[in-house]
């Protein structure tokens, strides 16, 4: 049984559908890899699963509920989404940004406790930005907010975490850090984790799922070995490509070919 | 328990030890602010005399008239008024994400006052009727803001622009009431459009007071969600903030407030765009508390009313001595955030 499906599910904006009737479940306890171009509708697919847009048709179901009926904090305790661009208040340090993620475990009266605080910790040395704590936001590179960013899903401590493209600005070493944080977080504390990810090698080499979107819809999905082809990146990404098996790993590895 | 967990709780704390501090430190300054207003004037008092007449702990009956019948309400509906406007101001900044945000910047208060000179020279009605058509004129403001500008987002100087349109559009409306009105109304409005402590009436008085009561513990509450709204739609709906229901509750609290200050004491301006600003300040990384914002407002209120009553050769208006005040805060509000980059 998986926790998170969405049956039939359209999604858009105004009037013009994006994700048109897709069904997809989120495998329970893997790190699940979401790619495709550019305005596929990966982030449009993320903000439908985390009732970020409400669907058109069709439902997405949380441990066998729709979530337009559970309230929202409800979901936010159990679903947890990083969004594609996020914006920082002005002069917000990084101790207070991360310390908002705690806020579905709040209530209206009931503010601050230890399990608060050992969470924000804890999210904080995970994404090494512990040292940062006390910068203002505003003050840190673009890597460095990110990792902030990925800190306050963390610290909002859900046992599903959808994160939009969090490895953007980091350079090679932090990218390989964070899917390493991600599949540790998925080791170590069982959780289910879907990333919209651009490169494609390191989303075969960090993922156990792999789901490829073209025009709103899924064209494949499956273990990296079996759905990372070269027929599969020339039909999703219109590149002509080699892929060969990552030298370390075995894992499929994209290159591109002479034009 | 590791040092990161430490040093969170270190900093939580000292920064709650300077925001409990700082708001202390502005209640104790408007209360002082409050009484020593009622001492001066004509008839000096001393503290214990204002305090007791006020309390009714004393029975003078010439000091019973100049404090409760002359002086407590005027300064009662400064620290009303400013209460009222700090409050409003923060939270129209913080829910805009922009410092210029101010109800009096986005048209918001020209909308009230728009409805109220309406009310006073053509319909010839005062106390809560004139209340009524503040809220009332807002509100309507306020939709046409939404209408014209935030839907399609609500960052950049294009939804101030839109702001200062809207209230160019009404201040035209109200010179044009002005010239259809007869001698003696327009002189009345004239005046309250100036922006004045001294001219509440005792109704819209008490409805500001009791506005305040109940809608200051509220966007109390409300300011857990407003900390959420900050990081964005998409972010304070994944961690469970009801992003829609959220903002128009403090929407409404917010209109609601700088509404009924207007109705009580005309358009005073620059306190909204201030007090927030002031407050943030003090509390340094502490900063977007509604209730040091609230009475930072109202120390400015209080202290603009001393100013215009006894420091001035001849009594002037409050608005004009906020309005001398905050112009120059503008200018450097509008040359450093183009510096920044922050305004949009
Ligand atoms: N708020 C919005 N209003 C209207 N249209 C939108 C909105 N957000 C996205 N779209 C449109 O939906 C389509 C899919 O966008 P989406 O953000 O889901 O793409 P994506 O796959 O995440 O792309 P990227 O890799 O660039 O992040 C695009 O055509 C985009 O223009
Ligand atoms: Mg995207």
């Amino acid at each position: 049984m998986t926790r998170l499906r969405a049956e039939g599910l359209t999604l858009g904006y105004d009037d013009r559908p994006i994700v048109r009737d897709l069904d997809v479940s989120v495998l329970d306890g893997k790190v699940t890899a979401i790619v495709g171009a550019n305005a596929c509708g990966k982030s449009t697919l993320l903000r439908g699963l985390a009732r970020l847009l409400a669907p058109r048709a069709g439902t997405v179901l949380l441990d066998g509920k729709s979530v337009s009926d559970l309230s929202t904090l409800d979901v936010a305790k159990v679903l947890g989404l990083l969004p594609q661009s996020p914006v920082a208040p002005d002069g917000i340090t990084v101790a207070d940004l991360v310390s908002r993620g705690r806020y579905p475990h709040q209530g209206w009266f009931r503010r601050w406790t230890e399990s608060d605080h050992d969470a924000v910790a804890r999210a904080l040395e995970a994404t090494g930005t512990a040292d940062l704590m006390d910068r203002p936001l505003r003050q840190l590179s673009g890597g460095q907010r990110q990792r902030v960013w990925v800190a306050m899903a963390l610290a909002q401590d859900t046992d599903l975490l959808l994160l939009d493209e969090p490895t953007t600005f980091l350079d090679i070493a932090h990218q390989v850090d964070l899917l390493r944080l991600l599949r540790k977080l998925n080791a170590d504390a069982g959780k289910t984790i879907v990333v919209v990810l651009h490169d494609l090698n390191l989303a075969c080499r960090f993922c156990d799922h792999i789901i490829a979107m073209a025009d709103g819809a899924i064209v494949a999905e499956g273990p990296p070995t079996e759905v990372v082809t070269a027929t599969l990146v020339e039909k999703v990404f219109g590149l002509t490509c080699v892929v060969v098996p990552d030298p370390v790993a075995g894992t499929p590895m994209v290159v591109p070919a002479e034009d | 328990m590791t040092t990161t967990a430490v040093a969170l709780r270190a900093t939580r704390r000292s920064r709650s030890l300077r925001s409990v501090t700082v708001t202390a430190a502005l209640a104790a300054a408007a209360f002082a602010l409050f009484v020593f207003t009622m001492m001066a004037g004509s008839m000096r008092l001393t503290a214990g005399e204002v305090i007791g007449s006020v309390l009714y702990l004393r029975d003078d009956p010439s000091v019973d008239f100049v404090v409760r019948g002359l002086r407590l309400p005027t300064a009662a509906t400064a620290c009303a008024v400013g209460l009222a406007l700090g409050a409003s101001g923060t939270i129209f900044q913080q829910l805009l994400r922009n410092p210029l945000a101010s109800p009096d910047f986005v048209g918001i208060t020209w909308g009230a006052s728009l409805a109220a000179v309406t009310g006073i020279v053509v319909l010839q009605v005062g106390g809560l009727a004139v209340s009524g058509l503040a809220l009332g004129g807002a509100l309507l403001a306020a939709i046409l803001m939404y209408l014209l500008a935030w839907r399609d987002g609500v960052s950049g100087y294009r939804f101030i622009l839109i702001g200062i349109g809207v209230a160019v559009f009404f201040e035209g409306l109200i010179g044009y009431m002005l010239t259809r009105a007869h001698l003696f109304e327009a002189r009345q409005a004239m005046h309250w459009m100036t922006g004045s402590v001294g001219q509440a009436n005792g109704d819209e008085l008490r409805l500001l007071v009791l506005a305040l009561i109940v809608l200051l513990p509220l966007a109390m509450l409300l300011q857990r969600q407003l900390r959420a709204l900050e990081l964005g739609d998409d972010a304070a709906r994944a961690l469970g903030t009801r992003t829609e229901a959220s903002r128009a509750a403090l929407l409404a609290v917010a209109v609601t407030l700088v509404a009924l200050a207007v109705a009580a004491a005309g358009p005073i301006v620059f306190v909204a765009l201030v007090a927030g600003p002031i407050a943030n300040r003090l509390l340094g990384p502490a900063g977007g508390g509604i209730p040091a914002a609230a009475l930072a407002g109202a120390v400015l209120m209080l202290t603009a009313d001393l100013v215009a009553v006894h420091l001035m050769p001849t009594p002037l208006p409050t608005g004009v001595v906020t309005g001398a005040v905050g112009a120059p805060y503008l200018l450097w509000l509008l040359a450093t955030t183009n510096r920044q980059g922050a305004g949009g």
